[in-house]
């Protein structure tokens, strides 16, 4: 299938502290979007640190790396691995005996405008931190994904992320709450919906629960949304679908609908009056 | 500041969800000012001494942040005594 829109849109996954679940979220994401007939390129960034071709499964076909794309050893076709599961996706290897400072924001926004004469959309999957290699991330992209978990240092690190991406002058930002435990949230015991909504003021995208298939997924190098009954299947291709726009219910989250009569009552919660 | 922040973001819930409710709540709005709690206090303190150098303060002084959604206000309020 060929490229459906103009000019593709960049987007950035990302999140301040590491392992909540942003090359997952990339992946799986990527992979749903594909499979809806899109074209999509998935650019690790992660240089010295690269998981998405484990997580993809497409480790043993990697042959060259951004940097010697960078570089001039290779060209940026040559680099781009297809994913023979899905008719349109592609990925953009990190190098792993390299890091990340060995390139810049200018060169990340280069490569990004050749691949938007490609493709729909280019996921950039961003390291941990907010270093060069954030900086690096966040350059090129049009829209911002933050991943965050039900959990304060997270949370706290999600909203330093927020604040970044908004004075580098970001309209479009979204969240992705994953690992949430309905049965724990709950019992009191893990922060809800709500919760981080109310803490970090930005537009819900997604919310994926725990799911021990991601682990099984990973195990493998399937995207888990190529499991239909798993939970986590589910987010994934809802959280797809709206990043095309399109609206779709967030199934069986009580707070959600709560959140949403707060916020009609006014934002000031906490005015302190 | 830390205590009125405290006061406001009632303490009463005692889940663990609701500490770390009140505990972020502390910690955004210091994190987004570049401020601490310590911080606060002292500046507080500060603010009211400078106005009470020139005007006599009746009642109990009030400085504190107020936020909505990610923005947010110093608020000052001290009563004064007229003649
Ligand atoms: N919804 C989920 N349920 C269960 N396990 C999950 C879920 N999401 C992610 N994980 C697990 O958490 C781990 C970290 O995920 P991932 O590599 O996607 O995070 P990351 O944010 O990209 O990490 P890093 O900052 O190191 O790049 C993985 O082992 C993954 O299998
Ligand atoms: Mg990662």
């Amino acid at each position: 299938m060929g490229k459906k829109t103009a000019e593709g849109q960049v987007i950035v996954v990302t999140s301040g502290k590491g392992g909540v679940g942003k090359t997952t979220t990339v992946a799986n994401v990527a992979s749903s979007l594909a499979r809806l007939g899109h074209k999509v390129v998935v650019m690790d960034l992660d240089i010295g640190l690269k998981k998405l071709d484990l997580i993809l499964g497409l480790e043993n076909r990697v042959i060259y790396d951004i940097i010697q794309v960078i570089e001039g050893e290779c060209t940026l076709k040559q680099a781009l691995v297809k994913d023979k599961r899905f008719p349109d996706l592609y990925m953009l290897p990190a190098a792993q005996t390299r890091n990340k400072d060995d390139i810049t924001p200018d060169q990340v926004k280069q490569l990004c405008a050749q691949l938007k004469k490609e493709f729909d959309y280019i996921f950039i999957d961003c390291p941990a931190g907010i270093e060069q290699g954030f900086r690096n991330a966040i350059a090129a992209a049009d829209r911002a994904i933050v991943v965050t978990n039900p959990e304060v240092s997270a949370v706290r690190d999600a909203d330093r992320i927020i604040g970044m991406l908004e004075s580098a002058n970001f309209k479009d930002i979204k969240l992705v709450v994953n690992r949430i435990r309905n049965d724990m949230v709950k019992s009191g015991d893990m922060l809800s919906i709500d919760d981080l909504l109310e803490h970090l003021c930005i537009d819900l995208l997604g919310v994926v629960p725990e799911d021990q298939n991601v682990v099984v997924s990973t195990n493998r190098g399937e995207p888990i949304i190529l499991n239909e009954h798993a939970q986590a299947s589910t987010a994934f291709n809802n959280i797809a679908h709206r990043t095309l726009g399109e609206q779709v219910d967030f199934p069986t989250f009580d707070d959600i609908t709560l959140w949403t009569r707060i916020k009609s009552l006014g934002r000031n919660m906490f005015s302190g009056r | 500041m830390l205590d009125f922040l405290k006061r406001v973001f009632n303490a009463e819930d005692k889940s663990s969800k609701g500490q770390a409710n009140n505990r972020l709540r502390l910690v955004l709005t210091h994190d987004r000012l570049g401020t601490s709690g310590l911080v606060m206090d002292a500046m507080k303190e500060e603010i009211i001494q400078v106005i009470a150098k020139h005007m006599e303060i009746e009642g109990v002084p009030e400085v504190k942040i107020i936020t909505e959604g990610r923005h947010a206000a110093m608020d000052i309020s001290i009563p004064l005594k007229g003649r």
